[in-house]
Parts: structure tokens; sequence; C-alpha cells
């Protein structure tokens, strides 16, 4: 049984969140912005829809017509003129209707289509940070769930909301022609409507943008909880995470029940005021009749027109339902449009076309959001071609440093220079194209394996993939692949492991050749003698580049030019290796607890 | 497909009250034109006011009754159809839970994730619209058909004719955009997938400045989506035209057909016009009647994807000679000649695999990238079965213990550390639910994270995981580490998990660990962390290379040795050699 009467009111708890409706007419022109570029077409749908609405009142009209004249009038010869007539305006009915349908699912979709790239493209201007707050699911949920909620009103309601206008005013007018008095009668209920909408919206605009948000929530735990089935799987979890889901499930459901119901009144008012103005036309125009102010047969015209009057009223209502929730998808996905971008202060800034390598920190500090300070105080320069070898314990503050230099996240204080310009002043793109990344972690597409390396380098020949992959010593295990190069790699990794992956890591940043290298924790799940193999290809990449590496096996870094020891976010020691082991400090305990455990 | 729609049954009643307040509606509406004529005909004509005001106010109330009814079927609608959404949702997720890993390589995690959402939320539409005007669109069709046979048999033939090719197009219709709407679902994923590799990406991406080749790529699938769903809808928009052009050929043909009678006589004028009338409100149904064909397609295809899930067989399930009170005692484990393939490929990921390690002791993995260690790993818990052999704990095969025991009892850290969003607190406590505070803070102090944990913004209480602060690597292995020791379990198992770790911090690690007493795996690349190891076992392409103790193997295995040195070098090699030969024999 329905459990809508005895139910509490959840509503109020539900408005305590921070789910705002927005002004709504401003987000429906927004969309509305997306037509433009198709306004020919689009104006070719509303001719369409006038040819196909007035054929469809002269049909009807014809057949009076027929029957009046040639049936009553006993003309068969007439009669089959006219019919044959009528079948010409019948085809022209349908071609028309079936056009203006043809060409608004193409206009819909182009805007859909648009509005989806839009969204993505914002994806990929938006820094960093912003994912770090934001679940994945959540953010995919608003290309699917979101846009394909506009989707699928943009179809059918634009037609609807005009044919529905254009029937209105010509009913009007004739139901004026008529008789002004009762035309009155028949729109009093517009204010009323009018009132009665404004009421629902108020309660539907912002449980429909909860039951979206809801939806997306859902949609974040399920990718989550997807990525990491293998711990679910493994620690035995599978109840605690249904009992999970079930809450926000039970969340998404009440959301949805109150919007759903609200906006499911909508009809049923429109019917009620279509009723009541039947009875107060039926009733005042009795009145009006037995006074013999207006005739029986204007009556009765009347309440039909007024018939004709409500359907489009009542389809208008009907379309505001979806149009409703495709406002609150619309909002979810402006949104993040309207976040601000990663590239917002770049106005002046400069292209650098070739890049030598000579970096230099000046007084860096940097913390992530609502973190303590990460790094501060880092102060060091590295001259052209040099290798830099971070090292320390974990959360000092290394990975940080990579993303600094790549502007991932830009320094709080202090400046980044590379060869003598800020890097601020410097576009992200033109900077990060003079790099290549191992990063710590090796991430691979849904792809073949020539794919994933070549990701380095887009432009690069089979043959140079294939080098790059054998320098990284990549090549044996992939031609032990039963598709060798060609072999598709699934998202889940099945199939190879993760020190594979690296491997393929290091082959893609060997094939793009830049000038300045940076390989955070390139080799970590990479045996030891492999690692020693690649150590020689990765030394000949070095020389000659900048290049910045991460590593715990201090043994890798020896050969480094210069070694930063990290600690809590500053510079505790820096030299060559020999230096540094000289001063007996942390590096040197850090380099002798490799070989002496304390045993 | 039909059991995706079967789970209405529970709603029954609040159904059929939807669909009796749906009627009353109707009835209403019906009823209408009668009173309208009783006014005219009794009232006004007779010009009796009494009558007018009686029946206006009939009408009134009906109209108020029918709101009433209206409102009402609201509140049912919204209840069955968002609680049918609730318990698919909430059945694909469960089944999704026992999925094994063969299963989830059949369905994408982008597609399930769809599947969970857009294809409920399209079920859950036809739903909510079917019990509010889904009856409609039959009844004034048949109404008018009805009603014109009483009128004039012979004429509402013709509509009688065209009624069963209407039905019959309407189904064609129904077929075909319902698989092409399928088509349209399984592009949605397509578009999502890509969405979701770019986010997981994303750094990656940046840095390599793929932007315009992720670009080319999502508006590919965005594109596919357009496409599909074109061509789709357009399927769809073209059944009103055709249905109204043969109901509008159907209405020339009574007129034809009528006049030729009319004029031997057989029937009145007034007769034909009534048929025409109820001719043009059967085609005014039209309109709804395409829009639940839409809906019932959509519905349809979304149906089929979600039955797909439910139907998937599970093949990794408990076996029937499943010992129920069995649970692991004290965590001897043995591996005898264990072979095995994942079930997707042919080549076989280990073979002959045996060793044994008794409780309480620790065995080092070492072997070269890709030479199986994982994917041995993997079959203690039974997150794959053995291809061939067996593997025993405490002298039991694995298969007959309960499968939610077994796991209860290892703990696990992956080689990627994956943390979910919450709270630290929360993560850590995620492997054990009743576990108190002090046991999570007991865990983070082994794991040697307490005390970055302290230093993060609100301690244990900060978010971590997808929407959380930035943690390093090695923070996250830490984390995930502590996750597993808090369940104390019987069997440790930690697969590179300290490869983030600096050295230091690793050989707290392991001390710590020492004192929980399990039987611990450690799959490592350093030797440093394989010498404090009981047993090492060195795997090279599947197969047991050599096993022993680190002195043991330096004596017979070159393999081994090779290692060693790629990690030493020559002259360190000697010393490890000597002291490790000094100090552990």
């Amino acid at each position: 049984m329905s459990k809508g009467s005895n139910r509490p009111h959840p509503h109020n708890h539900l408005f305590g969140e921070k789910v705002k409706p927005k002004n709504w007419s401003s987000t429906v022109k927004r969309i509305g912005s997306y037509f433009s570029d198709q306004k020919w077409l689009l104006s070719l749908v509303l001719l369409m829809v006038i040819i196909s609405s007035a054929l469809s009142l002269l049909g009807p009209f014809l057949i009076g017509v027929a029957i009046d004249t040639y049936i009553v009038g006993e003309n068969a010869e007439g009669l089959t003129k006219l019919l044959i007539g009528l079948i010409f305006v019948f085809i022209g009915q349908s071609v028309s209707i079936w056009l203006q349908n043809y060409w608004m699912i193409g206009i819909a979709q182009q805007t859909v289509y648009r509005m989806r790239n839009d969204l993505f493209k914002q994806f990929h201007r938006l820094p960093i940070s912003f994912f770090d707050k934001r679940q994945h699911g959540e953010l995919m949920s608003r290309v699917t769930n979101d846009i394909e909620n506009v989707s699928s009103t943009l179809n059918s309601s634009f037609i609807q909301v005009f044919s529905s206008i254009l029937t209105l005013v010509g009913t009007v007018g004739v139901m004026i022609y008529l008789s002004p008095m009762l035309t009155l009668i028949s729109l009093s209920i517009i204010p009323l409507m009018f009132f009665g909408l404004k009421w629902i919206t108020k309660r539907t605009g912002a449980r429909f943008k909860e039951q979206q948000r809801n939806l997306g929530e859902i949609n974040g735990y399920v990718e989550e909880i997807t990525s990491g089935q293998r711990i679910v799987k493994s620690f035995s979890q599978e109840k605690r995470v249904i009992e999970e889901f079930m809450i926000k499930n039970e969340r998404l459901k009440e959301s949805g029940y109150w919007a759903q119901t609200f906006s499911g009144f909508i009809p049923k008012l429109m019917n009620v005021l279509n009723n009541g103005s039947f009875a107060l036309i039926a009733g005042v125009g009795g009145v009006l009749a037995l006074n013999g102010k207006v005739s029986i047969g204007v009556i009765v015209i009347f309440v039909e027109y007024s018939r004709q009057f409500t359907r489009p009223l009542n389809d208008l209502a009907n379309q505001f339902n979806t149009l409703l929730s495709a406002v609150a998808g619309a909002e979810r996905v402006f949104e993040i449009l309207d976040e601000s971008k990663e590239e917002r202060d770049e106005e002046e800034a400069i292209e650098l076309s070739a890049v030598k390598g000579k970096v230099e920190f000046r007084d860096v500090a940097f913390s992530y959001e609502g973190d303590d300070q990460t790094v501060a105080g880092l102060n060091f320069s590295v001259k052209e071609g040099e290798t830099v070898a971070l090292v320390g314990p974990t959360g000092a503050g290394k990975t940080t440093v990579v993303n600094l230099l790549s502007r991932f996240y830009d320094a709080d204080k202090g400046q980044i220079l590379l060869d003598g310009h800020d890097i601020k002043n410097v576009k992200r793109n033109s900077l990060r194209s003079h790099m290549a990344f191992v990063l710590q972690d090796s991430f691979l597409f849904e792809g073949s394996i020539f794919e994933n390396i070549r990701y380095g380098r887009l432009g690069a020949t089979d043959e140079e993939v294939i080098e790059a992959a054998k320098l990284a010593n990549a090549h044996s295990f992939i031609q032990k692949l039963p598709k060798g190069y060609n072999a598709i790699l699934n998202h889940e990794g099945s199939g190879i492991s993760q020190g594979q992956k690296q491997l393929l890591s290091i082959a893609r940043a060997i094939l793009a050749d830049p000038s300045l290298l940076i390989l955070d924790e390139a080799t970590s799940s990479i045996d030891t003698i492999t690692e020693v193999k690649i150590q020689e290809a990765l030394q000949r990449l070095m020389t000659g580049r900048t290049s910045f590496v991460i590593a715990h096996r201090l043994n890798t870094i020896q050969q480094a030019d210069q070694i930063l020891v990290l600690h809590d976010g500053g510079i505790l020691e820096k030299g060559t290796h020999e230096e540094l082991l000289n001063n007996k400090g942390f590096y040197h305990s850090l380099y002798h607890s490799q070989l002496k455990q304390e045993a | 497909m039909w059991k995706v729609f079967s789970y209405l049954k529970t709603y029954r009643v609040a159904i059929a009250a939807a669909l009796f307040l749906t009627l009353a509606e109707l009835a209403v509406e019906l009823l209408q034109p009668l009173i309208m004529a009783k006014i005219i005909d009794e009232g006004i004509l007779k010009g009796d006011l009494d009558v007018v005001k009686h029946w206006g106010t009939v009408m009134f109330g009906l109209a108020l009754a029918a709101f009433a009814a209206g409102i009402a079927n609201s509140f049912f609608s919204a209840h069955v159809s968002q609680s049918y959404g609730f318990d698919i949702r909430s059945r694909v997720f469960e089944k999704v839970q026992s999925f094994s890993f063969v299963n989830f390589n059949k369905f994408p995690a982008s597609s399930l994730i769809t599947r969970m959402t857009h294809d409920v939320t399209q079920l859950q539409n036809t739903v909510f619209m079917s019990l509010r005007i889904m009856l409609r669109a039959p009844l004034l069709l048949a109404g008018g058909v009805i009603m014109s046979l009483f009128v004039n048999w012979k004429l509402a033939m013709v509509l009688v004719v065209a009624l069963p090719f209407l039905l019959f197009f309407l189904r064609w219709v129904l077929q075909t955009a319902g698989s092409m709407f399928r088509d349209v679902q399984d592009k949605l994923d397509g578009v999502n997938r890509v969405m979701r590799e770019n986010l997981m990406g994303m750094r990656l991406i940046k840095a390599f400045l793929r932007r315009d080749h992720e670009s080319a790529r999502f508006e590919e699938a965005s594109d596919d989506l357009k496409t599909q769903t074109v061509s789709s809808l357009r399927i769809i928009e073209v059944s009103i035209p055709v249905l109204l052009f043969v109901m509008n050929v159907g209405i020339l043909f009574i007129l034809w057909f009528g006049s030729r009678q009319v004029n031997l006589g057989a029937i009145e004028v007034g007769e034909v016009v009534a048929i025409v009338n109820y001719s043009f409100r059967i085609s005014s149904v039209l309109t709804i009647i395409s829009f639940i064909i839409m809906a019932f397609s959509r519905a349809k295809a979304s149906a089929q994807r979600i039955g797909e899930v439910l139907d998937t067989e599970i093949d990794l399930v408990e076996s029937e000679d499943t010992d129920h009170s069995l649970s692991v005692q004290k965590g001897n484990i043995e591996y005898k000649n264990v072979s095995f393939r994942y079930p997707d490929s042919e080549a076989l990921v280990l073979q002959n695999v045996s060793f044994s390690v008794k409780s309480g002791e620790t065995l080092a993995i070492l072997g070269s990238t890709g030479s199986g260690k994982t994917s041995l790993f993997q079959l203690t818990p039974r997150l794959y079965d053995v291809t061939d052999g067996e593997v025993l704990i405490d002298g039991k095969n694995v298969k007959s213990y309960p499968i939610e025991t077994l796991r209860k009892a290892i703990g696990v850290v992956p080689q990627e550390a994956v943390l979910f969003t919450g709270t630290v607190h929360e993560n850590i406590g995620w492997g054990k639910e009743e576990a108190t505070e002090e046991e999570i803070v007991q865990a983070a102090k082994d794991a040697q994270i307490h005390e970055t944990v302290m230093k993060l913004p609100n301690q244990y209480e900060t978010r971590v995981g997808q929407r959380g602060v930035n943690l390093s690597g090695g923070q996250k292995q830490r984390l995930s580490i502590a996750r597993a020791v808090v369940r104390k379990p019987k069997i440790l198992m930690l697969d590179d998990s300290t490869s983030a770790l600096d050295l230091k911090t690793e050989a707290k690690l392991l001390t710590a660990l020492k004192k929980y007493s399990c039987t611990t795996f450690i799959i490592t690349q350093k030797i440093s962390t394989a010498m404090e190891a009981d047993h090492i076992l060195l795997l090279d392409d599947g197969r047991v290379e050599a096993r022993g103790t680190h002195t043991e193997l330096l004596e017979n295995s070159p393999l081994y040795v090779k290692i060693v040195q790629s990690q030493f070098g020559e002259e360190d090699f000697q010393h490890v050699k000597g002291f490790k030969q000094t100090s552990s024999t």
C-alpha cells in the first residue's frame, strides 16, 4: 500500500540541505542559446507546425462541407472530387507532421550533443584540484543522467509548446468573436492556473534538483565500489556496501517520490480547472440563455471550443513536468560549465618554443586545499641537462614538487623558473609539451598496447613504438601476449601486471622524447633485474636533458647530479651521492638502512 | 526481461488503486457531456433555473471529485514507480556484489553504472506514466469503436478493419524501436566509458597534453550516441503521421461509402456524422499512443539490459560440500600442484606451484614482473579458483570454507592502494565494522600512519578517497595496511604494498606486524624485505624457481643471486652475503 498519507514529511530535512532552485528561466534561456546556430532549421520546424495545424483544421472543415453539401445534398460527383482533394490535405498534414518531428529530433540531439561535448571539454579545462573534491561517478552522472534528461525533454517539448500556443491563440480568437463575456469566463482559469503552477513549481523545482543530485550520489557510489571491487571482495564486505547503497537508494527514492508526486499534480490541477470552467460556462451560459443574452447554439459551440482551448493548456501542463526535471538536469550541467577554469589568468602567458631545461625553485611554498603546509621554503636550482633525484620519507612532498613544476597546481608563494621564465607566465600546454612523465599510478586506457604507448607521441610509427618498448624492456612480455602489440588492454587491467603497466608507461615517456623528464616512482613495482636493464635505457634517455627522479630505492639514483633530501616539506640536505654520504646525515642513514636492517 | 517487470507484483494493491482512480477520472470526463445535455435540454430549453443550478452543482462536485482522484493517483503512482525503481536498483546492486571477477569482465564498470541509474530511471518513468495515462488511450480507442458499432455496424466496419492493421503496425514499431533503443543505451555506455577513463586518467592526459585527442575520442562516442538516438526517435515519430493518415483515409472511406448508403436510403446522414466524429476522437488518441510506444520501447530496452545483469550466472559460488561450521583456526597454508589460468585467456599464469607455510610464519614472494605473484595471491581468498591443484588452509581445501568466513580470516593489502570516500577512521574501520577507537588507532600506529594522520586537518575525521585530501602513494599504502591489520587476520597478504615506503618506515612496519602472529605473505621486490622472512619463494614465469631461506637461496639459486646483485652492487653484495650468513644461520 502507498505510504503516501501517513508518511512523515521528509521534505523539511531535504530542504535543509544546500539545494537551491535557481532562477530557472535563465537556465531555460541558456538551453535556448544552444539552438542559436540552428535558427533556420528551427524556423522550418515552426513553419511545418503552422502548416500542420492549419491543415488539421482544414480537414475537418472540408469534411463538414462534404457532409452538408454533398451527402445531405446527394451530389456524388462533387463528393468524389472533394474526397480526392481531402486526400491531398491529409497527405500534406502527415508529411508536415513528419517533417517537423524529423527536423526537431535532429535539432534537439545536436543541441544535446554540443552540451555533452562542452561539458567534456570543460572537464579538461578545470584544474586538477577540482577533481580532488569530486567523485568520478558523480561527475559522470552529469553526462548521462542529467544531459539525457534534457535530451528527452527537448525532443518533444518544443513542438508541443509551440503548437499548443498556436492553437490557444486561434481558439481564443474565435471565442472572443462568439462571445466576449463567455470568453472572459473561460479565461478566468488562467490566473488560477498560473497561481497553481507557481505553487507546484516552487515545491518541485528543488526536489527535481535534489533527485538528480541523489542520482549523482548513487552513480558516484556505484562507480567507486565497482572500482574497488577487489577490496570489497577480499574483505568480504558485500553486506556492508549493500547497506550503504540502500541508504543512498532510499534517499533517492524519497526525493524522487516527492518530485514526482508534486509534479503529478499539474495535469490534475489543469483538469479540475478545465472542468470548473466547463461547469462555469454551462451554468453562467444557462443563466444568460434564460435571460436571452446568448443563444443556446453559442453555448454549445462554446463548450466545444473551451474543450479545444483547454486541451493545449493541458498539453503544456504535461510538458511542464518534464521541463522541470530537464531544467534540474541542465542546471547541474551549467554548474560545471561555470566552474572557473585552469587557464583563467593566462592572457599574457607566453609559449616556450624551445626549452634548455634550467630549473629554479625560489622560496616556493604550497599547501593543498584544507591541508597544512605541504611544502615550504623550497630553494634549489638545476642546470640544464642535470638529473635531480628527490628522496625522503613518504609524505615529504616529493610528488608535490613534480605537481608544482608541471603546474598541476600553482605554488602559493615563491617562483618556479624554467630557463629564467616564471612558469606562471608560461602557458600550461606549452610548458607540459616540453615534459614527459611517468606518473606514480601508471594509468592505461582501454585499447591496444600500440595505442597506449603511442599516447606519448601520437604521430609515432609502429617501428618507433616498438623501439621505445624495447628500450623500456617491455618488448619481451608484449610479444608473449596473444595478439602482441595489438592486444587490447581493458581498463580493469586483466592480463597484465602492475609492473608491466609501469614498463608501458616508461615506453610511453621514452617515445615522447621531451626536454624535461619526470619519473615519479617509475619503477617501484618492477623487479630489480628488469630495473637494472631499464636503468641503462633511462640513463641514456636522461643524458642531455633535465630530469627529475623520485625513487625509494637509492641505488637507482646514485648517478644523479644532485640529490635533494626532502623532509616534512622542506629540503633537509642536498648534494651528490658521495657528498651526502660523507655528511653522515639523513641520507647516510637512509642509505645504510637499505643494507643493515635493525637485525 | 520479464523478470524485471515482475518486481511490480509487490505493488499490486497500489497499482490497482492507481488504475481505479484513473478510471474514476475518466468516468467523470465521460459523464460531463451528458450532464451538459441535461442542463441544456431540461434546464435552459424549459426555462427551469433550478434544474440548471442543480446539475451545475453536481457537475462542479464531480469536477472536484475527479481532482481528488487525480491527486490521490499522483501519490499512488509516484509510490509505485519510485519504490519499483528502488527495488530494481537494490536487486541489481546486490547481484553485482555477488559477481565474480569473471562476471565483472563481461560488464564494463561504466555499463554497470548506467544500467543501475539511467536504465532504472527509464523504467521508473514508464511505470509512472503508465499508471496515469496508459489506460486512457486503449479505453478511448475501444470506446470509440464500440460506440460506432452501435451507431451503424456496417459503416463502423471500416474502423474495425483498420484497427488490426494499426495494431500490427504499432507492434512492428515497438519491436524495431525497442532494439534500436537498446543500441542507444549501449552507446550511452560508450560515452560513459570515455568519460570515466578521462576522469581516472586526468593527470596523465594533462601531462601529455592529450586534451584534443581525448576530445576527438569523446566526440566520436558522443556522435555515435547522437546518431543512434536520432534514428531511433525518427522511427518512433514516423508512427504518428502514418497512423493519422490511415485514420484519415478511413474517414474518407466512411464518407464515400456513407454517401452511397445514404443515397440508397440505407442509413441516415446523422449516423455518418456520428461515426466521422468518433473517428476524429480516435485519431486524437494517436498522439498519446505514440508517446506510450516510445516509453515502452525504451523501457523494453532498459529492462533487457537490467535483465542481463540479473540473469548472469555467478560462476564462483560456494560448493555443495561447503562445511558451514568451518573457520580458519591456525592459518597453515599449503599450495599443492597449483596451476592457474585466467578464465578468459589460454596461457597458464601459474604452473604446478607447490609450497607450504606454517601458521605464524612469513613467506616472501619474489619474481620478475609478470611472473605470477599477484595471481598466486588471489587464489587464497578465492578471488579466483584454481584451474588445477588445491589450495589448503589448515589441511582443508579453501573451497570447503564458507566464502565469507574464509575472507574474514584474511587481511589483504593490494598493490594499488584503493581508498573509499570517507574519513580516515571509516577507511581503516572498513576492515572491521565493530572495530573500537583504540583498535583503529592501534592499527594505524602499527601501519606507521598514526603520526601522519595526526597532522591532517581533522585527524581521524579527515576525508580521504575520491573526494578527500591529497595523500601520497606511501600514505595510501599504509592506510590500506592499517585497514587489513585492524581485522587481526589469521592470514595477512601484502602485495608489494610497501613499494612506496622508504626503508626505515618499512622496517618499523614489518617489526610492528610481527606481533600480530599471523601467517604473512609478502610480495616484494626488495631483498632487504625478503631477508626478514622465514621462507622465500622465487617465481619465474609462473613456476617455482626456488624456495628456501635467504641463505639457502644464495647458495642454490643463480636467479636469486642475480636479484641480490642488482640491488646491492658487487661490493655490497659480499657484505650482505657475509652479514646474513653470520647472523641468521
